[in-house]
C-alpha cells in the first residue's frame, strides 16, 4: 500500500516554491482552523491568516512534529509532505499568495471536461483509463475470469442473486463471441435488476417503514416510493428526470402520480412523531424539532445527489469546505413548505386530476380559516389556564387507572371523568366569549365550504396513499400543515434560540456556474423551491452531480468507489484515484448515455477491468494491496439481502411476487410502542419468501439477523456497507430460523433425486463437487443428515463470497 | 496474555490484520491501540478497564431521590414561581411539590438521599453525583438518543459501542458490549439506542433477555430443529473448516477469508461460555440475597445485575442494564406525569437493592477499582406538580452519577438552583459526562474518532471537558 500512496503524493507534489494559497491554507483550514481561528481561538491561537500562522512559526512546526504529535488534537497527525510543505513555507520567508492566486478550486468543484481517453488499444474507453494508469505504476492487468466466475459475478451484481445451475451450465458452454453481452443484455432486461439497484438507493436515502425515535409508529405508506424507485430502476428513467421527480414530482410533472410518489425521497428518514405531534406549536422545542426535521431533508438531498455534506454547516461555516452557514440555511429554506405526511393519489388520470383541483381548494379554504381557528386555540385568561391545567391532570389521571382494577379506581375514574366533562363545558364557554360570535361565524361558513369539497371527494374511488414530502394534509394532534412556508432564519451556532438574518432558498454558491440563490416568480410557493433546488441540481454545469452518480455506480460495480467516499467529495472525503476516468464517465453518462443507466452498467460490465479474474498476485499485491487501480477484479461478500434471497433461491422458495405492501417479518403488536418481535415469527409464514427488497423495514428493531449481516441502520445514510466477520454472525448464519428452516426446505428439494450431495452443491455454489470434496462431504452427509448438510453448505466461505 | 500480545503473536496461523478484522479492531490498524504501558488506555494510563451503566428510561426524578431542596418541603403545595416563564412539555407549571418521601444524611460525606433508594443510599461515599446535568430535548426519543450516543438524532453509535471500538473485549469467547432491556420492553427508541451507528457491526451490542428461554439470539440452533445434536455439531464445525480451508487455498491473499474461518471457531466458544457466565446457581445464597433474588420486587433487576457483575469480571467492556420500559401505561418506567409517589415508589424499590448490591459486590471483589458504574436518565423531573400528583419532563436539571473506576466517592459536582429546577452551577450535558468516562478508560474523547459522510465523528461530537473534580 505504501509505495503507491507515496507514487500518489509525488505526482501531486507542488513544484517550488510554496505558495500559501495552493498548499499552506488547505492543510491549516482542514486540520487546524476547527479550533484555532478568530471565532474561537482555542489556546489563545487564531491562524486564519499567513501573518497569524508565520508569527507562530516554531510553536506551530513543535506541535504538529512531537512524538506523537500535540497537534491536530483531532484525526491523523500531518503527513511528513504537509510537515515539509509548511517548513519550506516558512524557510521561503511565509510569502502571502493570497491576494494575487487565484482562488483554489477543489477537484469535485471543478467544471467538468471530457478528456481523451489514453491511447491503449483497449475497445472499451474504461480499460484505457485504468490500463494506462496500470502501467504508469509498471503493473499488469489480471487474465479474464472463468466462465463460471463471471456469471455468478455479473447476476450478484446486477440481480443480488445467484444464476440458477442451469443458466450457469448454459453460459458455461456457450462459446459465440457475444454470449456474455447478451448475458448482460437479459439480465439488465430483468425486473430483478430494479429489485436489486433500487436497494442501493434505499441505503442512500435512508429509507424505512417506521417513523423510528419514540414509538416508533409504522409507516404503512412508505412503500410505493420504494416500488417508485424499482420502477424507475427498470424503466430506465433517465436521470435528470430521477432527481427532478424526487425532489419536486409533485410540482414538475403534476399527471403523473410517479412525480408524487417519487417525492417519497424527502420522507424517506425518520421522524419524531412526539415532536411533531404531541408538542405545542410556538414552544422552543416545537422550533428545534422542525429545524432537525428539515436538517434531516438537506441533508439527504445534498450528499445524495451532490455527495457534498453541506449538513457540515449548520451550526457553523464549513470546516474544510467552501460552504457558509448562510448556504446550509438556503437549503433548509428549499424544504420550509414541507413536512412528511401521507398524500393521496389515484393511478387514472382523470380521478387524480379531479382530486388535486379539490385538494387546492380545501386547502385555499383552510388557509382562509386558519386565523379564526387560531384565535380559539390561542385564547386564554388566567381561568382558562387553570382549566387546562385541571383538564390535563384529568385525562392522564384517566389514563393511568386505565381498566380499573378495583372499585376504589372504579369510583375515582368515574368521578374524574364528571370532573373533565364539567371542565371541558366551562373552557369552552369561556373560550366561545373570547373568540366572538363572528369568528365562530366565519369557521362555520369556511367548515361548510369545506365538507361540500370533502362531499365531492368522497364521490371519488378511493385513492391510494404514499408517505411524502406534503404541505398540506389533515391536521393530527399538533402536527399541522404549514400552508406557507415556515421562516428559516441563518441560526448561530444552530440554536433556535439564535436567529439571524432570514434565509432565501438556494444551493451553494462554491458552484460558480449556477446561480446560488433562487429567483422564483412566487416567494410564498414552496414548490417552485423545490423544483429550483432540483433544477440546480441537474443543471449541466454543475460538475457534483455527474461525478457524485457515476461514483456511486462504479462503487456498486467494484466494490470502492474511484472516489472512495460516494456522499462526500470535499477536503474530508477521498481524492478519486483515476481523476480523468472519472471526468469521462461524467460527461458521457450526461451527454452520451442521456443519464442512462442501464447504458452505465452495460459499459461498466463489460469492460475487460471488471471482467478480470480476483485472485492475488504477490508482486502486484507489493505495490497496491488495496487494489486501488485495479490490477485484478475485488472479491466481495454477499450483502444481508443476497445472502437472505440466495438461501430462499437455493432451497426453492423464493416468491418473486412484486411491489405492494411491505412484509412484516415479525410477531407484531400495536401499543404506546409497537412491539417488533423477530422471534416469534415462522420463516414460512404468508410472504416470509419474498425478496428482501419487500421487508417491514423497522429503525427501533432491526432485524436480527438481517443485523448481523451488515444490513445498515435504516436511520443512518449509508453510500457504502461496512462488512464485518464476527463469532455472532456466525451463530446467525448457523442457527437463526430462517437459515434452519431453509436448510430443511433444501434438503427437502433434492432428497428424492438421484443425487442429492451434488445436487444441493450445485443449488448453493454453482458447480458439482469434484472428487476431493465429494470425499470430504459423502461421510458427513451419510452420519449427519441431508439437513445438515444442507446448512453446512449455507455456512460456507465460498456460498458468501463472490470471487 | 496482554490482548495486543494477543493479537501480534497468536501463533495458530492467523494473521494479525485477519484477526482484527474479526475483532472488528479497526481502530488497530489505525494506530491507536490498547498500550500495556497505558494499562491498557490508548492514548494515556487507564484507570478503569469497563463499564456498567444502569439507565433510567423515562426520567428519573432527581428532587425525589439525590438532590435534596429543602425549599420543596417549606414551600410545599404554595404556587410555583421560579421568577420566569416555564415551557414544560406537556402542562403548565402546578404548585410545589415535595418529595413523597423522607429525607436522610448518610455516610462520611453526610448527602443526603431519599428514603426511596436507602440500600443506595448507604453506598454514597463511592459515589460521585454529578448535579448540575441539562438535556437538548424535553422529548424522551431524541433526549434518550443524546444519553446514549451524545446525539438528538438516531443513527449514531451508542457509547458502549464506541468503547468497544477503541478498547475491543477483553475476552475472546464474549462479546465486548452487553444490552440488558427491561423485560417489559423496550425504551423509547428501542435498540437504536445501543445501535453501532455507522460504526462497523463488529461493535454492535449483544442483546440478553433475562428470563427468556433464549436469552441469546441464535446462540443455539431452534428447540424444533431436531437434526441438529451435539454429536452433528461436533462434525458440521470440523468438515465446515476443511471445506473453507480448502476453498481458502485458491485464495490466498485475503484475510477475509481467514477471519471467517476463525468466527466459527469463536462462535464455537461463545456457545459455551455464554451459558456459563448466565447461570448463576454457583452464585451463594448471601450474594444472591444482596441483590435482592429471590424477592418478587426486586428479582429481575437483581439476576440482571448479578449477571452483569459476572460478564464484567470475565471481561466484557461495557455492560448497559435498562430500568424501565416505554412510557405506555400501565406505567412500566419512570415516566411519573400522573403519580410520581406510586410509579416512582415502584420503580425505585425494584432498582434499589439490586444497584447496591451490585456495588458492594463489585468492591468487596476488587472489581469497582476498575469498573465504573454509570447511573443516568434522559433528564429530570420538574419541582412542581403536574396535575395533583405527577411530575413533568425537567431538561433544565438533573442527575447522574459515577462510581468506582478512579472516581472519587463522597462527592457531588454541579448543583441546581433552590427549587431543584434548573442547574445554575456549571451546567453540563452529557458530552462531560462521557469524556470522563472515556477520560477514565484511557481514551482522549476528541482523538476517538470514526470519519463516516465526510465528518470525523465523535462520541462527544465537538463538544466535552473531563470533569477533573470527579476523579480519584
Amino acid at each position: 500500500m505504501l509505495p503507491f500512496l507515496c507514487a500518489l503524493l509525488a505526482s501531486q507534489a507542488p513544484p517550488a516554491p510554496v505558495s500559501y494559497q495552493r498548499d499552506i491554507r488547505p492543510i491549516i483550514a482542514s486540520r487546524c482552523q476547527m479550533c484555532h481561528q478568530q471565532a474561537n481561538r482555542s489556546g489563545g491561537v487564531a491562524l486564519d491568516s499567513p501573518t497569524g500562522i508565520a508569527s507562530l512559526q516554531a510553536t506551530l512546526l513543535a506541535a504538529v512534529t512531537g512524538d506523537p504529535p500535540k497537534m491536530p488534537k483531532a484525526g491523523k497527525p500531518l503527513s511528513a509532505a504537509q510537515v515539509s510543505l509548511l517548513k519550506k513555507w516558512f524557510e521561503e520567508g511565509a510569502k502571502d499568495d493570497s491576494g494575487k492566486a487565484a482562488p483554489v478550486i477543489w477537484w469535485s468543484l471543478r467544471p467538468i471536461a471530457k478528456p481523451a481517453a489514453p491511447d491503449t488499444g483497449d475497445k472499451n474507453p474504461l480499460d484505457r483509463f485504468i490500463h494506462a494508469k496500470l502501467a504508469e505504476h509498471k503493473l499488469t492487468p489480471s487474465p479474464e475470469a472463468d466462465r463460471r466466475t463471471l456469471i455468478r459475478r455479473v447476476t450478484y451484481d446486477l440481480h443480488g442473486l445467484p444464476p440458477s445451475p442451469d443458466e450457469t451450465d448454459a453460459f458455461a458452454a456457450d462459446n459465440s463471441p457475444d454470449a456474455y453481452e447478451r448475458l448482460v443484455d437479459r439480465l439488465l432486461a430483468s425486473p430483478r435488476y430494479g429489485e436489486r439497484w433500487a436497494r442501493h438507493w434505499l441505503d442512500v436515502a435512508h429509507y424505512g417503514d417506521s417513523h423510528g425515535y419514540d414509538k416508533d409508529k409504522p409507516r404503512p405508506n412508505a412503500w410505493p416510493y420504494r416500488d417508485y424507485v424499482i420502477r424507475a430502476f427498470n424503466q430506465d428513467k433517465p436521470y435528470s428526470r430521477f432527481v427532478r421527480e424526487q425532489l419536486a414530482g409533485d410540482i414538475l410533472y403534476p399527471e403523473d402520480p410517479d412525480g408524487l410518489i417519487a417525492t417519497g425521497f424527502i420522507a424517506a428518514g425518520p421522524w419524531d412523531f412526539v415532536g411533531h405531534q404531541e408538542l405545542r406549536e410556538k414552544t422552543t422545542d416545537k422550533k428545534i424539532t422542525r429545524t432537525l426535521d428539515r436538517d434531516d431533508m438537506v441533508t439527504s438531498a445534498m450528499s445524495t445527489f451532490a455527495s457534498m455534506t453541506v449538513h457540515c454547516a449548520r451550526c457553523h461555516d464549513h470546516k474544510f469546505d467552501p460552504i457558509p452557514q448562510e448556504d446550509y440555511y438556503s437549503v433548509q429554506a428549499v424544504f420550509a413548505g414541507v413536512d412528511r405526511a401521507d398524500r393521496p393519489f389515484d393511478r387514472d388520470p382523470a380521478v387524480y386530476a379531479r382530486r388535486r383541483a379539490l385538494l387546492a381548494r380545501k386547502r385555499a379554504v383552510q388557509i382562509e380559516m386558519q386565523p379564526f381557528l387560531d384565535k380559539v386555540e390561542y385564547a386564554t385568561s388566567a381561568e382558562i389556564a387553570a382549566l387546562d391545567a385541571s383538564i390535563l391532570d384529568a385525562k392522564l389521571l384517566i389514563a393511568h387507572i386505565g381498566t380499573p382494577k378495583n372499585s376504589a379506581d372504579a369510583a375515582e375514574k368515574k368521578q374524574l371523568e364528571a370532573r373533565l366533562a364539567a371542565e371541558t363545558r366551562r373552557r369552552k364557554q369561556l373560550v366561545d366569549a373570547i373568540a366572538g360570535a363572528e369568528t365562530y361565524a366565519e369557521i362555520d361558513r369556511l367548515t361548510a365550504r369545506k365538507k361540500e369539497i370533502d362531499a365531492e371527494l368522497a364521490l371519488l374511488p378511493a385513492p391510494e396513499a404514499v408517505y411524502a414530502a406534503a404541505s398540506y394534509f389533515e391536521r393530527a394532534g399538533n402536527f399541522r400543515p404549514s400552508l406557507v412556508p415556515r421562516p428559516v432564519y441563518v441560526l448561530a451556532r444552530g440554536s433556535d434560540q439564535s436567529p439571524g438574518k432570514e434565509a432565501s432558498p438556494g444551493a451553494m454558491s462554491a458552484v460558480a456556474a449556477i446561480p446560488a440563490r433562487f429567483t422564483l416568480s412566487d416567494s410564498q410557493d414552496e414548490g417552485l423551491r423545490r423544483a429550483a433546488l432540483a433544477g440546480w441540481i441537474v443543471d449541466r454545469q454543475n460538475p457534483l452531480t455527474w461525478r457524485s452518480i457515476v461514483n456511486r455506480v462504479w462503487h456498486y460495480h467494484f466494490g470502492a468507489g474511484i472516489a472512495d467516499s460516494p456522499n462526500d467529495f470535499g477536503r474530508m472525503g477521498s481524492l478519486p484515484s483515476h481523476p480523468e476516468l472519472l471526468d469521462w464517465l461524467a460527461v458521457w453518462f450526461r451527454d452520451d448515455a442521456g443519464g442512462s443507466m442501464k447504458q452505465l452498467h452495460r459499459l461498466i460490465v463489460t469492460s475487460a477491468t471488471y471482467r478480470q479474474s480476483s485472485a492475488n498476485r504477490a508482486e502486484a499485491a507489493k505495490l497496491d494491496n488495496d487494489n486501488r487501480l485495479l490490477w485484478r477484479m475485488n472479491r466481495s461478500r454477499l450483502d444481508a439481502e443476497s445472502l437472505r434471497d440466495s438461501v430462499l433461491a437455493a432451497a426453492g422458495k423464493l416468491d418473486l411476487a412484486e411491489g405492494g405492501p411491505a412484509v412484516r417479518m415479525f410477531y407484531f403488536k400495536d401499543d404506546h410502542s409497537p412491539v417488533y418481535d423477530y422471534s416469534r415469527f415462522d420463516p414460512d409464514a404468508p410472504g416470509a419468501h419474498r425478496r428482501s427488497i419487500y421487508r417491514f423495514i423497522v429503525r427501533s428493531v432491526p432485524d436480527p439477523f438481517m443485523d448481523r449481516m451488515d444490513c445498515p441502520d435504516p436511520s443512518v445514510f449509508t453510500p457504502k456497507r461496512s462488512t464485518t466477520l464476527t463469532a455472532i454472525q456466525a451463530l446467525a448464519n448457523l442457527n437463526d430460523p430462517f437459515i434452519v428452516r431453509m436448510s430443511e426446505h433444501l434438503a427437502e428439494r433434492v432428497r428424492n433425486g438421484p443425487d442429492p450431495l451434488s445436487a444441493a452443491f450445485r443449488f448453493t455454489l454453482g458447480r458439482a463437487p469434484p472428487a476431493a470434496e465429494r470425499a470430504l462431504l459423502e461421510p458427513y452427509l451419510q452420519k449427519n443428515g441431508l439437513e445438515n448438510y444442507c446448512r453446512l453448505l449455507f455456512n460456507s466461505n465460498e456460498f458468501l463470497f463472490v470471487d | 496474555m496482554k490482548r495486543r500480545d494477543f493479537l501480534w503473536s497468536h501463533g495458530g496461523g492467523l494473521g494479525g490484520i485477519a484477526l482484527a478484522h474479526l475483532l472488528g479492531q479497526e481502530s488497530l490498524l489505525q494506530g491507536a491501540q490498547p498500550r500495556p504501558e497505558f494499562n491498557g488506555g490508548i492514548h494515556h494510563p487507564a484507570r478503569a478497564k469497563r463499564v456498567v451503566q444502569l439507565f433510567m428510561s423515562g426520567a428519573a426524578s432527581q428532587c425525589d431521590t439525590f438532590d435534596y431542596k429543602p425549599l420543596l418541603i417549606k414551600k410545599g403545595g404554595e404556587k410555583w414561581d421560579p421568577g420566569e416563564k416555564v415551557e414544560l412539555f406537556q402542562s403548565d407549571p402546578g404548585v410545589v411539590m415535595p418529595c413523597p418521601w423522607e429525607w436522610k444524611q448518610y455516610g462520611q460525606c453526610g448527602k443526603w438521599v431519599s428514603s426511596l433508594l436507602p440500600h443506595t443510599a448507604a453506598r454514597v461515599d463511592d459515589i460521585a453525583f454529578v448535579h448540575s446535568m441539562i438535556a437538548k430535548s424535553n422529548v424522551h426519543g431524541p433526549a434518550t438518543f443524546m444519553q446514549n450516543t451524545g446525539f438528538v438524532l438516531p443513527g449514531f453509535p451508542s457509547m458502549g459501542a464506541w468503547i468497544s471500538y477503541a478498547l475491543g473485549s477483553q475476552n475472546q469467547n464474549l462479546p465486548a458490549l452487553v444490552v440488558f432491556p427491561d423485560p417489559r420492553g423496550f425504551p423509547p427508541n428501542g435498540p437504536a439506542n445501543w445501535s453501532a451507528g455507522f460504526l462497523p457491526a463488529a461493535h454492535q451490542a449483544t442483546m440478553i433477555r433475562a428470563g427468556s428461554a433464549n436469552p441469546i439470539h441464535d446462540l443455539f440452533p431452534p428447540d424444533w430443529a431436531k437434526f441438529i445434536t451435539p454429536e452433528s455439531e461436533r462434525r458440521t464445525f470440523d468438515v465446515l473448516k476443511q471445506f473453507n480451508e480448502a476453498h481458502r487455498a485458491d485464495r490466498e491473499g485475503d484475510s477475509r477469508l481467514e477471519a471467517r474461518i476463525a468466527s466459527y471457531e469463536m462462535a464455537a466458544r461463545l456457545q459455551i461460555s455464554a451459558p456459563e457466565v448466565l447461570a448463576l446457581d454457583g452464585e451463594t445464597d448471601a450474594t444472591r440475597t444482596l441483590y435482592g433474588i429471590g424477592d418478587p420486587a426486586t428479582d429481575d433487576l437483581g439476576r440482571r445485575c448479578l449477571t452483569a457483575r459476572r460478564l464484567l469480571e470475565r471481561g466484557v467492556r461495557f455492560v448497559q442494564i435498562w430500568s424501565g420500559a416505554d412510557n405506555g401505561f400501565p406505567r412500566r418506567n419512570w415516566d411519573s406525569h400522573e403519580n410520581l409517589a406510586k410509579d416512582h415508589g415502584e420503580m425505585g424499590t425494584a432498582l434499589d437493592k439490586p444497584m447496591a448490591g451490585l456495588l458492594t459486590d463489585l468492591k468487596a471483589r476488587g472489581l469497582l477499582n476498575d469498573t465504573i458504574v454509570y447511573w443516568t436518565t434522559e433528564f429530570g423531573r420538574m419541582p412542581c406538580s403536574q396535575g395533583s400528583k405527577g411530575r413533568d419532563h425537567n431538561p433544565f436539571g438533573f442527575t447522574s452519577w459515577l462510581a468506582g473506576g478512579g472516581t472519587k466517592g463522597g462527592v457531588s459536582f454541579g448543583a441546581t438552583d433552590e427549587w431543584s429546577y434548573k442547574a445554575v452551577d456549571r451546567p453540563i450535558y452529557c458530552y462531560d459526562v462521557h469524556a470522563t468516562v472515556l477520560h477514565l478508560l484511557g481514551i482522549d474523547h476528541t482523538r476517538l474518532t470514526y470519519r463516516h459522510n465526510g465528518i470525523d465523528r465523535r462520541l462527544t461530537d465537538v463538544h466535552g471537558t473531563v470533569i477533573r473534580e470527579l476523579l480519584a
